[in-house]
């Protein structure tokens, strides 16, 4: 079959157009936005150049928000991985009621926000939840604790309650990887008088490494722009100690009225994940290429 | 046959027509409210059937917001050309829409109800600035002291009229693992309106001087925030993220004696104990030295959006409707206990006293009412409102002011000369 590099664009030419559509054009659309000073949807705006990315980038608002962000990005990829390596490895051993398990560890990526947003508030509630009577009884804590209190209680226990939603996602993604390492390899390692933690440093992890790296990626990605179940149990709160950058976009453009101040934001968010994305791409591809 | 079939098809082919046109000529009106509770949604719905029965040129139908979205999709669907004809509001919503010219004022109309229905005069007042009125008002909430007679009896416990009587009765209601008194913490709407009534009751009502430059930096700003501050140590510690919801729970489950609320008779009807007779409501105290009891009031209206006039007439035609006395108090009573009539034949209507939740507390309904006389909304007082008071309170920079207090441990002072830089910074 002929290779030509006309044919091989025209298949793939809807393909950009899509995404020029639905991803470019609202990017040219904030990008232009950013430029301007529209306060409130619908009115109008004057052309200002780079005025909104001297005022953000002094603001430190928008700092304190990006190293929010970064805190939130990092703590949840380690408190995922860490749960969800965990669930993967009991999931990939063979026990009664393994297939069950499976299919129902996912339930808490499958709940609707708002559902887990409420078990939630209502579990770690001074006034009836069940948390804080069980943590006085077994004399953990003297008296009731505001979990959303203060706002490093507040972002620990947002990036638990996050993290308790996504790790059986990404439990799914690394069992997909356990089980494409060969059994062969296992029972030679064993042979050779392995134990479970030599098999464990020695087979699974460099094996699993590369799936780990790509989930790494895709769950910062992920994590970055989280805002529901943030807005949803702190807004933000108390006093801007959960106020990470989409927080701080949505708070700028519909309840500070400022438009173009919040397209800003959002282009430096964007600006910031491409090049993460970028760098972590090459470095995959380096690493494969080893 | 053949010919009977072809006059038939004759017919329905002259007739189609016809009936489209008859369609055609009827005036839809979308209505967005922010009730979005399922029985609320009823009750405005069974108002709706009833208006458009009696009215067969006029078909309104109802779409449900959210408050926490409309502010934002309002402006959008307005300038996208699919707004509503009617949309409910509270004072600081209007400026918001009358700045990208969605308002027309609607004076002559509110007039025309006034003299029909006669206005509460602080209802139409949050809506009166700048030379025009910019919604008819529809109800009205207010904030009250709620407690239980038994619990105030068991104590010894008097009802509080001034701060230090408040202080020391939420100090002695403090005890086994009971708080004295239940008051809100968080960066929200609810923590504003807690806040400014106890500003309110410590002289500190105007946040602008009449220049439109703030005057929230202020010694009684300042009294009124340490007191507040006092008061919430008292209050559980997860009150930083509290809403409205939150706090009735509280209150329902008996973990906190007092709270502060426009309303929790439905809470407490049907969560708690539901005795009448138990369910104490009271005027918020006032410091020392400052007279009459005051409070925040909300006086919710509707703005009419359509600049079509025949639509504008409607609008105007199912407004008039609600507002009858016959229809208003099912109207009111979408929430019994909770909204309460911004007329003074509304306040008599024999459809609003003969539901069964409001004679079943009618003594707390009718204190509510007179509470609710005193009632000021920060930013719409002695007629001065400027259009930054939107941005300020939808950032509810008043909450935040507490929240320096409370979380950051800034200390009064410094908490609200921040929290008045940050006005003037939203202003901008």
């Amino acid at each position: 079959m002929p290779q030509s590099p006309a044919l091989a664009f025209a298949f793939v030419a809807p393909a950009l157009l899509f995404l020029a559509a639905i991803l470019g054009w609202p990017l040219v659309q904030a990008l232009a936005l950013s430029m301007q000073d529209v306060r409130v949807i619908g009115s109008p705006g004057a052309f200002v150049g780079t005025a909104n990315y001297e005022r953000i980038l002094a603001a430190p608002e928008f700092w304190r928000a990006a190293g929010l962000s970064v805190v939130w990005v990092v703590a949840n990829a380690v408190l995922q991985t860490a749960l969800a390596l965990s669930a993967a490895l009991v999931l990939a051993e063979k026990f009664p009621g393994v297939r069950v398990a499976r299919t129902w560890i996912i339930i808490t990526w499958i709940v609707p926000t708002v559902v887990v947003v409420v078990i939630w508030r209502w579990l770690f509630s001074t006034s009836g939840g069940i948390i804080n009577p069980l943590l006085v009884q077994s004399g953990l804590i003297e008296r009731p604790v505001g979990f959303f209190a203060t706002p490093w209680t507040a972002m620990a226990t947002l990036i638990f309650i996050n993290s308790w939603r996504w790790f059986p996602f990404i439990a799914l993604m690394i069992l997909a990887g356990l089980l494409r390492i060969p059994g062969d390899l296992y029972e030679a390692a064993r042979i050779d008088g392995a134990g479970t933690w030599s098999r464990f440093r020695y087979v699974t992890w460099p094996l699993l490494a590369p799936t780990l790296s790509v989930l790494a990626v895709i769950g910062t990605l992920l994590s970055f722009n989280v805002f529901d179940v943030i807005w949803l149990l702190t807004a933000g709160g108390p006093a801007g100690g959960s106020r990470t950058l989409p927080v701080l976009i949505y708070e700028t453009a519909f309840k500070g009225y400022r438009l173009s101040e919040a397209a800003t934001i959002s282009v430096l968010a964007t600006v910031f994940l491409m090049v993460f994305a970028v760098i972590a791409t090459r470095t995959l591809e380096k690493g494969e290429a080893r | 046959m053949r010919t009977m079939l072809k006059a038939a098809l004759a017919g329905a082919t002259l007739l189609t027509p016809a009936s489209a046109g008859v369609a055609q000529e009827k005036i839809e009106l979308k209505l967005w409210h922010m009730e979005q509770p399922p029985h609320r949604v009823q009750r405005v719905q069974e108002l709706i059937d009833a208006f458009n029965a009696a009215n067969p040129d006029i078909v309104v139908t109802q779409e449900p917001q959210n408050w926490g979205e409309v502010y934002a999709k309002a402006p959008a669907a307005i300038s996208a050309g699919q707004g509503p004809d009617l949309l409910f509001a509270i004072p600081d919503f209007t400026p918001i829409l009358k700045d990208i010219g969605a308002l027309t004022s609607v004076q002559d109309f509110v007039e025309e109800l006034d003299a029909k229905h006669d206005f509460v005069d602080s209802a139409v007042d949050a809506y009166s600035y700048d030379g025009g009125v910019w919604a008819v008002p529809l109800y009205n909430m207010a904030m009250n002291l709620w407690y239980r007679k038994s619990v105030f009896q068991e104590a010894g416990i008097e009802v509080p009229t001034t701060w230090d009587e408040w202080k020391a009765a939420a100090e002695k209601l403090s005890a086994d693992g009971v708080h004295g008194i239940g008051l809100p913490a968080n960066k929200q709407l609810y923590t504003d309106q807690t806040v400014y009534s106890f500003m309110v009751n410590g002289g500190a009502t105007e946040i602008y001087n009449e220049d439109g430059t703030l005057r929230f930096n202020n010694p009684e700003t300042v009294a009124s925030y340490k007191f507040y501050a006092d008061m919430h140590k008292l209050s559980p510690a997860d009150s930083t993220s509290w809403t409205w919801g939150e706090a009735e729970a509280c209150f329902s489950s008996r973990s906190c004696a007092m709270v502060l609320q426009f309303s929790v008779i439905a809470t407490y009807d049907s969560q708690a104990e539901g005795d009448a007779n138990d369910l104490g409501v009271a005027a918020i105290p006032h410091a020392e030295g400052q007279e009459g009891h005051h409070t925040i009031s909300y006086a919710n209206a509707v703005m009419l959006l359509s600049k079509h006039e025949a639509k504008l007439q409607a609008a105007k035609k199912f407004v008039s409707f609600l507002l009858e006395p016959e229809n208003y108090g099912r109207f009111l009573n979408m929430e019994p206990g909770l909204f309460m009539p911004v007329t003074a034949d509304g306040a008599k209507a024999e459809s609003f006293w003969s539901d069964p939740m409001v004679q079943k507390y009618r003594s707390q309904v009718e204190t509510v009412i007179k509470n609710a006389e005193n009632g000021r909304l920060f930013g719409f007082t002695s007629g001065r409102t400027f259009p930054s008071i939107a941005a300020i309170s939808a950032q509810n920079i008043i909450a935040e002011t507490l929240q320096n207090i409370v979380v950051n441990g800034q200390s009064a002072e410094e908490a609200v000369a921040a929290g008045q830089a940050r006005m003037e910074d939203v202003a901008r």
